[in-house]
């Protein structure tokens, strides 16, 4: 068949319906819906197929994006799949929740002029139709190793790489504290981003596939680390960051002024069903509330959306940037105003006000200066612009930290960077441990999924070697 | 200061030597061409006025030859003429001894001069020769020479000329003793051999002639030869010829004509004829030599020129009993449709059963077996024109007017089409015509029951009733894939394409991954092999228009004695094609039994370090024993691999195969036939039969197209359809890449290594791939197998997966790395934007980090000298002026982006290249800002389009473009969707039709045609510098020393990596060198010659940043092209769909809307000059050198600092840092303020002179002179003063007419514009109206003429080649390519050859007379009215494109009518007033022409006005 690509000049960029604001407001449920297979195949057509692919050039994980957008235009599915499964542990996750404005999308060469290929709907479309097809199996190595890896972790870069070592053949043990697969995917993120069946259908896959999951176990309490270096061949840390920055204000102890991590995981184990009772003794519910929720990174987004569905009577986002300026997805910030949400650009808390329980939050204004040495605008506060803004919740949305390994662990050779993360050789992916690695958040500090799965994927090339080496005797030979 | 002929000698020997040892130079790399002709006493009495027209015409070919430096040393001349007995006689008695009556025998002797010693010797050697064959030898004479006559070189290589005098018994017939004296001759030359004397050489040994030549001007041959004076010299024949060579070295023995022939032109299929040729050897026999057939072996002696190996098999041919128009048939045959049922098809099938044909530009004359002959090639490349006297002589020669014929002594004027003969039985006294020629040899012999003794292909298909092969389970098929090194880009960007339309992909932006041999990742082993192609000596074919002349027939079997004639020459298979579908391979195993072994090339995987080694062994030993047991098929396969088999790459099997046959002298018993998994794209195909396959079955890649059958990616088709057009997509790749060469014939392509080995062990070539040249050595046996072995552990060990994604032709990260990608393009264009300069080093310092791409990556600079402070370095300024945008057409280009470029350059002081596509005339004028919007280097290449007198007129150099990095062999594209209104209206071509322009300029055939190009150039800008284009490749440092003779400015050599608008990707990939081997071989070759100095070299192709650019300098070049960067500085970011229109940038583009995208500026590209000009700066101070001039040619300031992948066995570069030594200090070329290397002036000057008062007031002028041959380009250079002072519709038609009595030398009226009318009386040679610009030629014999003009030649060949207006009326026949790329041109004509109206997109031809072949090929635009009366046009026109219809009465007939009264009344011509008397009746008889494309276009009411207006 012909090839019947480069269709922008005449094809508009069309995305899968979005639902509108004031329905999706009333649920958690994502709010865009599939592609048909005709405007998918439509949607892939118009990519130019560039001799230089700036997408996959700017995708974490070099997406073969022309490659699976030419066979989805082609109606050539089952291929499509298989190569963009071939770069990606997770297509339908990434399609769904990567900030594709700022990689893929956002440096589409015809994004200038004509707007952007719809590559992550297109993705999420060509994986959802192989689970549909029954095109996407449980991993069945042609052979299985009798070395063992051990992950900590089930997030994503912990189940990329877990994923990745099961094809090779090795025995895959994840352990992780939390009493359900998927880390931040399952906790974090909120169901209208990316339902929690995709995730546990991930979670299924993976255990069909003979990887061992040892749930509700935490390292250095449940089990010792040096326990786990002696049960595996090498251990693979990809505990993510969880430590929450926060910022003391006046005002920063008063009730209601949460963290958003808490807020947006009972939010999520309630969709899931569990009893919370943070949220229902109303700590962690925004129904009824006015809701100030302070930063503009995704979590912020994420955090103002969630309050909206829960009901809040206002929701502000307080931002010291302008929108130019912030680290969030525009896209989302459009899908937030949609959705009724407020955003003060230029503004930051000088002091949360109330008695007891939070009733405000006293807000300044912000004008940037001078570029600093990484080039960004440094925030310098206009003096005498207090302004008050009424807020019953205040949800500190700032950013996180990596929580002191060595402590937890109870290992004081871990090598960690000055901001907790742990050291590693990014050539070898290897700590100061030998045998042990790291991969995700918990080395690169607080990322993307994307690049989780990026790590996960090049930890277990590292790993792989490590073992291979080992089991040769060269690594003893080398040392 | 005096000439020191010993201390030139010694420093020429010794540059040789070195270069030699370098492989950048081999005298086989010489080409020549010139000027040829024969003059014959019809009756075969001989007569003193044939030796004295000879000596005549000589004269007058001067400016088809070349001259030294020192105006002097001419390229060689000679005569060959019939031996004057009485002269002789007198001379011998003289000397004491009688005439016994019996044969005389004269030997032309050129001796050692120098050494006594080894003098003596060969007279000994002569003599003893001579004697031992019972012959009574007179003595010597010692040939009367005047020195003075010879430049300074070639005396101080003038042999000592002498003739040996001898008797032979009376009673010997003439043939016998000719063949006697042919044995006696090789005898000779082998005992001198033998004796390793060099300088020794037999100009001719006969009773019958005797042949003088030498290193001198042709008009000098009398001066040097006096004896040429003496009224006793008479013939009945002489052969003539006037050389002009690439070399500089004068050669005497390089000099022709040759015993039989003198050649104009150039063999393309040396290589493969000559490899044949000592193939043939091995059953070479033949009672008339019986024993002494061993004697006269090799054939062809060593170090010989296509000329001479050509003259050494037609001599053999002739002494074997063919007579001289047989052996010319045989070996230099007339383009023939196989199938038809002619007798001469027939006679033709014989000659291709006996041997391959010696394909070529040919004009020959030759004189054998009392035989004289005058002939052409296939396809007419060289022009042969001949008259007849009332007084009985035949004077045929390259031009008309050579030998002055008075008017009324002149019976015919005529010319050769291609493959005619024109001949004279001297023993019968009788003039043969070709039709009469090959009536009678056709009749000779049932050639038709001969050839029914060999079988077709199909019939054999039949009898296995289709059976189809078990297909193979998807499994392994995939393993094999991933074996081959396939990705899912070959099967979606290269399989796909083929196998649904039938065609070969398309690319765009050039070729930036790495060579193969720096490549990271797996490449075939055909990655290893470039493409020869030809360039500026010889012409590429044209495979789409011109694809009548070519075939693929194949014939399988052994070869037979070619010195035979029997039916048992024909008992061969006849395939249509060497490529073979899997079905057909197995009815022919089937079908030859046991006449055909099957081996096995595959080895163990365990089979150890040696595995691959023994296994090449073994499948020599196995095809050896098997054709010695008498087998005449090897079918080689590699079916068998599998987990525990790993494959030998194919290449390298057949390759084995056939050198160890070669060696063995067993080649011809049997043809070697492949079967292989891992050949997929035309390229490999190409190598395989390259390397002396005989047929290819591809089984992997019809897997393949099986495969995406079950996918349902081939909708509506069969498998066998698919197949069939996967089939047809590579049989046109291979008549493409064949073209490339100039090759017509794929016998003659098969076997004949036309590639250049790239980073292949040179050991391994010489020993599977002899005698292909690899200069820089690289892969061998050992890297091969570890690679081949890695490839197959991966594709047998796991899971069977998916395909790679590829990444070779569009950048992916998994895939080759790529120069310039995301990383790259953007910190460029970021330092480009900015004019920040650490932004700028930011992003060289990205291009250091990358891998090693090109050659020049493994190099470093090394200089002893201490740093200079950067201000001691000459400016910026001085620096970007040597910078150039190389030529990327408008159309190509979106107009902004070509603007932006020209405005930018013309800022800086720097040159930009307009391309081939034309320059709206309003650039030519300043913007109101000052800003200058016009190219300062307009091109002309094939195309011709919107090349004007104008265009021509405003700037300040003119480049030919002979060859392009990403396609050379090939003509630029413009797909249709990017033709619009502007495009159009630029091309004077229609809008959305595709523009293709010719693989070849027609008129540049040969060297001495380009020489004419240049001439005619200098003629129509009397200011502007020309600059010759070419594409590296090996021997191109001779090609550029034949370029500079040819009095060209510049040359600029360009690499392969060079972008495009659109090419074929395995172009792209495939054909050319990089430009560092064709720099530095180019430097180092001029320099030895002592031309460097009168030359800029200029290179391109990839350079992007300053370390490029002082790196080419220093391998030789004084100017720099940067053509992809300046885009990016644009804002393209290599989307690599230029051939799309769908740029989303807007530079590559002609859609309105993506123009608007375009957001490039001058500013940004004058950055990037000013950036590349800083860092250079930087580079030189580092270096220690304060400018560009004082590095160039300093090899020594590099040095090789990486030897690549370490299984390579020893890449090593000091090829490209040879260094010819030379006299002087300048290396480089001239100062770009020098003067242009000046021409003659024409008689223009005259012209000029003569209508001063009209070209200052434009009043009306008519002028009268008497002209000659050697006067070209009338009328050029008066254009050149009516543009410049009155623009291009300034004057009135006619208002300077110009009567001119004689024949007119080439390209008579060249680029003549409107105002300037020429009417010559007498006729015109080639190119007549060569871009006529509106200007008027009428050509027309004289009242006292008297033959019928019709019926003979007035004008020659490409005739309004490129014309974009004007009027031509020519009273008589034009020759070859009448109006190819005509576009605007109105002509009327009284016949043509073949050819006519090719590539035609405008202006309209009228023919009174019989057309040639393939008329109109691809002709998308104009109208042609042709009068028919029998009927047969039709089978003269090639259909592809046009529309026939008979005239009927209407408007387009009154049209047509009122075109006829004004060529009667212009030229008086009978034809025009006899048709318009009978208008009546005759107006039927004319076809009217139209290209499909115009017919909804045609304006029915038509206004013949404007035409005769015009004329007014």
């Amino acid at each position: 068949m012909a090839s019947k690509m480069l269709q922008f000049v005449s094809e508009a960029k069309a995305m899968p319906d979005k639902r509108k604001a004031a329905t999706r407001k009333a649920d958690f449920d994502e709010i865009y819906a599939d592609f048909s297979a005709q405007s998918a195949e439509t949607q892939a057509a118009r990519c130019s197929q560039c001799g230089v692919p700036f997408c996959q050039v700017n995708c974490p994980l070099h997406n073969n994006i022309p490659d699976w957008l030419m066979l989805t235009a082609e109606d050539r599915l089952q291929e499509a799949y298989e190569v963009a499964s071939a770069t990606n542990n997770f297509p339908e996750i990434c399609g769904r929740i990567c900030p594709q404005d700022r990689l893929c999308e956002g440096n589409c060469v015809i994004e200038k002029g004509f707007e952007s290929v719809t590559i992550g709907a297109v993705e999420k479309y060509i994986t959802e139709t192989a689970f549909d097809k029954g095109w996407v199996k449980p991993v069945a190595p042609s052979v299985e190793l009798e070395q063992s890896v051990g992950i900590i972790g089930a997030g994503p870069a912990g189940l990329a790489a877990a994923d990745q070592l099961r094809r090779k053949g090795y025995q895959v043990v994840i352990y992780d504290r939390y009493d359900r697969v998927g880390g931040l995917l399952i906790y974090g993120i909120p169901g209208f981003k990316l339902e929690k069946d995709i995730v546990q259908r991930r979670a299924d896959l993976l255990a069909a596939g003979g990887v061992e999951f040892q749930l509700n176990c935490e390292i250095g309490k449940d089990i010792s680390f040096a326990e786990l270096r002696a049960r595996h061949a090498a251990v693979l840390i990809a505990t993510g960051v969880y430590k929450a920055r926060d910022i003391q204000l006046p005002g920063s102890g008063l009730d209601g002024v949460v963290p958003a991590l808490d807020y947006l995981t009972a939010s999520n184990r309630k969709s899931l069903g569990d009893k919370v009772a943070d949220f229902d003794s109303g700590t962690l519910n925004a129904e009824g509330r006015d809701v100030v929720v302070i930063g503009g990174g995704d979590t912020a987004m994420d955090c103002v959306r969630t309050a909206v569905r829960q009901k809040a009577k206002s929701v502000t986002c307080l931002y010291r940037r302008d929108r130019a300026n912030m680290p969030g997805s525009q896209r989302e910030v459009e899908n937030a105003e949609e959705e009724g949400v407020q955003f003060e650009w230029l503004s930051a808390p000088r002091a949360f006000d109330g008695d007891g329980r939070v009733e405000s939050v006293i807000a300044q204004s912000i004008h940037l200066g001078q570029p600093d040495e990484t080039g960004r605008q440094v925030p310098q506060i206009i003096d005498g612009s207090d302004r008050r803004l009424p807020a019953d919740l205040v949800i500190k949305a700032l950013g996180f930290d990596a929580e002191d390994l060595p402590a937890l662990f109870g290992e004081k050779d871990l090598t960690v960077t000055r901001w907790g993360t742990v050291q590693i050789d990014w050539q070898s992916m290897m700590t100061s441990m030998d045998g042990v690695f790291a991969a995700g958040d918990i080395v690169r500090g607080a990322s993307l999924v994307v690049w989780g799965v990026r790590d996960g994927r090049d930890a277990a090339v590292a790993i792989d070697s490590f073992i291979q080496a080992e089991a040769r005797g060269e690594n003893r030979a080398a040392s | 200061m005096a000439f020191d002929a010993k201390n030139w000698l010694a420093m020429r020997q010794q540059n040789e030597a070195k270069l030699g040892a370098a492989g950048v130079y081999h005298p086989s790399q010489e080409h020549d061409a010139c000027g040829v002709g024969l003059v014959a006493a019809v009756d075969g009495k001989p007569r003193r006025s044939v030796v004295e027209a000879a000596i005549e015409a000589l004269k007058s070919v001067w400016h088809r030859g070349a001259v030294d430096a020192d105006g002097m040393t001419g390229d060689g001349a000679g005569l060959h003429i019939a031996i004057p007995r009485d002269f002789f006689i007198e001379h011998i008695a003289r000397t004491g001894h009688d005439d016994d009556g019996g044969r005389l025998a004269v030997g032309m002797i050129f001796l050692p001069r120098l050494d006594l010693g080894a003098q003596e010797e060969c007279r000994c050697i002569i003599e003893r020769e001579i004697l031992a064959m019972g012959h009574a030898i007179y003595g010597w004479r010692q040939v009367p020479v005047n020195v003075k006559a010879l430049g300074d070189k070639a005396n101080a290589t003038r042999p000592e000329i002498e003739q040996v005098m001898f008797s032979m018994p009376a009673d010997m017939a003439e043939q016998e003793a000719e063949r006697q004296l042919f044995i006696i001759r090789r005898r000779i030359e082998q005992a001198v051999e033998a004796a390793l004397i060099t300088d020794f050489y037999i100009c001719s040994l006969s009773t019958r002639s005797l042949i003088y030549k030498g290193m001198f001007l042709a008009e000098q041959v009398t001066e040097f030869y006096p004896d040429l004076l003496d009224a006793r010299f008479v013939s009945d024949f002489a052969v003539y010829h006037q050389r002009y060579s690439t070399n500089t070295f004068p050669t005497w023995r390089l000099a022709q004509p040759f015993r039989v022939l003198a050649h104009n032109g150039e063999i393309n299929t040396i290589r493969g004829n000559m490899n044949w040729m000592s193939c043939h050897e091995d059953r070479m026999a033949s009672p008339l030599f019986g024993e002494a057939i061993e004697d006269i072996k090799p054939v062809i002696a060593k170090g010989s020129s296509d000329s001479a190996a050509l003259d050494s098999v037609f001599e053999l041919l002739a002494h074997a009993g063919r007579d001289l128009p047989m052996v010319k048939t045989m070996m230099i045959p007339q383009a023939i449709d196989a199938d038809s049922a002619s007798p001469l098809a027939k006679l033709y099938g014989y000659c291709n059963a006996v041997m391959e044909p010696w394909d070529g530009p040919a004009a020959i004359a030759a004189f054998a077996g009392n035989w004289v002959l005058g002939g052409t090639d296939r396809n007419g490349l060289r022009p042969l024109r001949y008259t007849l006297t009332t007084d009985g002589l035949l004077i045929a020669g390259s031009e008309t007017g050579m030998v002055v014929v008075p008017e009324t002594r002149i019976a015919e004027n005529g010319r050769l089409g291609p493959g005619e003969i024109i001949a004279v039985d001297l023993t019968a006294g009788k003039l043969l015509r070709d039709d009469e020629l090959k009536a009678e040899m056709s009749g000779r012999a049932d050639w038709d029951k001969w050839l029914r003794r060999s079988r077709q292909l199909d019939s054999l298909l039949a009898g296995a009733n289709g059976s189809k092969k078990a297909l193979i389970d998807p499994e392994m098929r995939r393993r094999r894939q991933l074996l081959a090194g396939w990705s899912m880009e070959d099967m979606e960007l290269i399989l796909q394409p083929m196998a649904e339309t039938g065609k070969e992909a398309v690319g765009s932006m050039g070729d930036d991954a790495p060579l193969a041999v720096l490549s990271g990742h797996y490449r075939g082993l055909h990655h290893f092999f470039r493409q020869n192609f030809s360039q500026v000596t010889n012409p590429p074919i044209d495979s789409l228009r011109e694809r009548h002349v070519m075939t693929l027939r194949t014939r399988l079997g052994n070869l037979g004695n070619i010195l035979d004639q029997s039916p048992e020459q024909c008992d061969h298979l006849l395939l249509n094609s060497p490529v073979l579908a899997n079905a057909e391979w197995e009815a022919l195993l089937a079908d030859l039994g046991d006449k055909a072994v099957q081996i096995d090339c595959s080895f163990g995987a365990d089979s150890g370090d040696d595995g691959l080694r023994q296994a090449l062994q073994r499948i020599r030993a196995e095809a050896e024993q098997a054709v010695r047991g008498g087998v005449e098929h090897i079918m080689l396969s590699d079916a068998a691999v599998s987990e525990s088999r790993v494959p030998i790459p194919m290449i390298l099997a057949t390759g084995a195969v056939h050198s160890h046959l070669v060696r063995q002298q067993l080649r011809t018993f049997a043809s070697i036939n492949v079967a292989t998994a891992d050949c997929l794209d035309v390229h490999h195909f190409a190598v395989l039969i390259g390397v002396g396959g005989t047929t290819i079955n591809a089984y992997g890649a019809e897997w393949a197209i099986q495969e995406r059958m079950e996918k349902g990616l081939l909708p509506g088709l069969t498998l066998d359809e698919s197949f069939a057009n996967y089939r047809k997509a590579i049989e046109d790749g291979l008549l493409k890449i064949m073209s490339k060469m100039g090759i017509s014939v794929i016998a003659s392509y098969r076997g004949g290594y036309n590639f250049e080995a790239l980073g292949l062990s040179r050991a391994l070539v010489a020993d599977y791939f002899p005698p292909m040249s690899s200069r820089i050595s690289g892969l061998g046996l050992n890297g091969i197998q570890m690679r081949i072995l890695a490839k197959h552990r991966e594709a047998f060990s796991g899971n069977v997966t998916y395909l790679p994604v590829g990444g070779l032709f569009r950048y992916r990260k998994s895939g080759e790395q790529h120069a310039f990608d995301g990383q790259i393009i953007h910190a460029m264009q970021h330092a480009c934007d900015t004019g920040s300069y650490d932004s700028w080093k930011k992003y060289t310092q990205l291009v250091a980090r990358q891998g090693p791409v090109n050659l020049r990556d493994l190099m470093d600079f090394n200089s002893h000298r201490e740093a200079l402070p950067v201000e001691q370095v000459e400016s910026i300024t001085q620096i970007r002026k040597r910078l150039v945008s190389p030529g990327i057409s408008l159309g190509a280009l979106s107009p902004e982006a070509h603007e932006t470029l020209s405005i930018a350059m013309n800022r800086i002081g720097a040159k930009s290249d307009s391309g081939e596509g034309g320059e709206d005339p309003a650039r030519f004028k300043l913007r109101e800002n000052g800003d200058n919007p016009s190219s300062a280097i307009k091109q002309v290449a094939s195309g011709r389009f919107g090349v004007t007198a104008e265009y021509l007129n405003h700037c300040s150099e003119l480049e030919i473009k002979v060859a392009q990095g990403a396609k050379p062999g090939e003509g630029g594209q413009l797909p249709g969707i990017k033709v619009n209104s502007l495009i159009a209206k630029l091309r004077h071509s229609t809008e959305g039709v595709t523009l293709i322009s010719p693989p070849p300029h027609h008129d540049i055939y040969s060297i001495e045609d380009l020489a004419q190009l240049i001439y005619d150039l200098k003629q129509i800008n009397p200011d502007a510098k020309v600059c010759v284009k070419l594409v590296a490749s090996t021997g191109i440092g001779t090609i550029a020393a034949g370029v500079a003779k040819a009095k060209a400015d510049t040359i600029l050599i360009s690499g392969h990596g060079g972008g495009t608008g659109a090419s074929p990707q395995s172009s792209i990939k495939h054909a050319g060198m990089p430009w560092e081997m064709g720099l530095s071989e180019v430097h180092q070759v001029l320099s030895m010659n002592g031309l460097r100095d009168k030359v800029v070299l200029r290179t391109d192709g990839g350079l992007k940043t300053g370390r490029d650019i002082v790196m080419a300098a220093i391998l030789g070049a004084d100017e720099f092209g940067i053509g992809t960067s300046s885009l990016i500085a644009m804002g393209c970011i290599m989307v690599r769909q230029c051939h799309s229109n769908t740029c989303p940038v807007g530079v590559c583009t002609q859609r309105d809307d993506l123009r608007e995208k375009f957001t490039g500026t001058p500013e940004k590209v004058v950055q990037l000059f000013t950036h590349l000009a800083e860092e250079v700066r930087e580079i030189l101070a580092g270096l220690g050198f304060g400018s560009l001039s004082e590095v160039i040619g300093r090899t020594y300031l590099l040095s090789q600092v990486s030897r690549g992948d370490a299984a390579l066995d020893d890449l090593d570069l000091n090829p490209l840092l040879v260094v010819a030594d030379v006299t002087g200090e300048q290396r480089g070329g001239p100062p770009a303020d020098a003067p242009r290397v000046a021409v003659p002036d024409t008689l223009d000057a005259q012209m000029v002179r003569d209508a001063a008062g009209a070209l200052e007031h434009g009043g009306k002028m008519q002028l009268s002179y008497n002209i000659e041959n050697t006067q070209r380009a009338i009328g050029t250079r008066l254009s050149s003063h009516i543009v410049r002072r009155f623009g291009m519709t300034g004057l009135k038609q006619g208002q300077i007419s110009v009567r001119l009595r004689g024949s007119a030398g080439q390209s008579l009226g060249a680029f003549a514009v409107q105002g300037l009318r020429l009417d010559v009386i007498g006729d015109a040679n080639d190119y007549v109206g060569k871009g006529l610009s509106g200007g008027m030629i009428t050509v027309r014999p004289s009242a006292a003429s008297n033959f019928v003009a019709e019926q003979n030649t007035i004008i020659g060949n490409t005739v309004l080649y490129g014309a974009t207006g004007g009027l031509l009326l020519a009273a008589g026949q034009a020759g070859e390519r009448l109006a190819v790329r005509n576009s605007g041109a109105i002509a009327v004509v009284e016949g043509c050859g073949s050819n006519g109206c090719e590539y035609m997109t405008g202006g309209e031809v009228v023919i009174l007379g019989k057309t040639g072949s393939n008329f109109g090929a691809g002709m998308t635009g104009g109208k042609a009215f042709v009068y028919d009366p029998e009927g047969v046009f039709p089978d003269h026109v090639n259909p592809a494109t046009l529309h026939l219809s008979r005239m009927q009465p209407g408007s387009w007939a009154d049209h047509l009518r009122g075109l006829l009264e004004l060529h009667a009344k212009e030229t008086d011509s009978a034809q025009a007033k006899r048709l318009l008397n009978q208008w009546r009746t005759e107006q039927g008889h004319f076809w009217f022409v139209i290209p499909l494309e115009v017919m909804d276009k045609l304006d029915p009411a038509v206004d013949a006005e404007s035409v005769l207006t015009a004329s007014a």
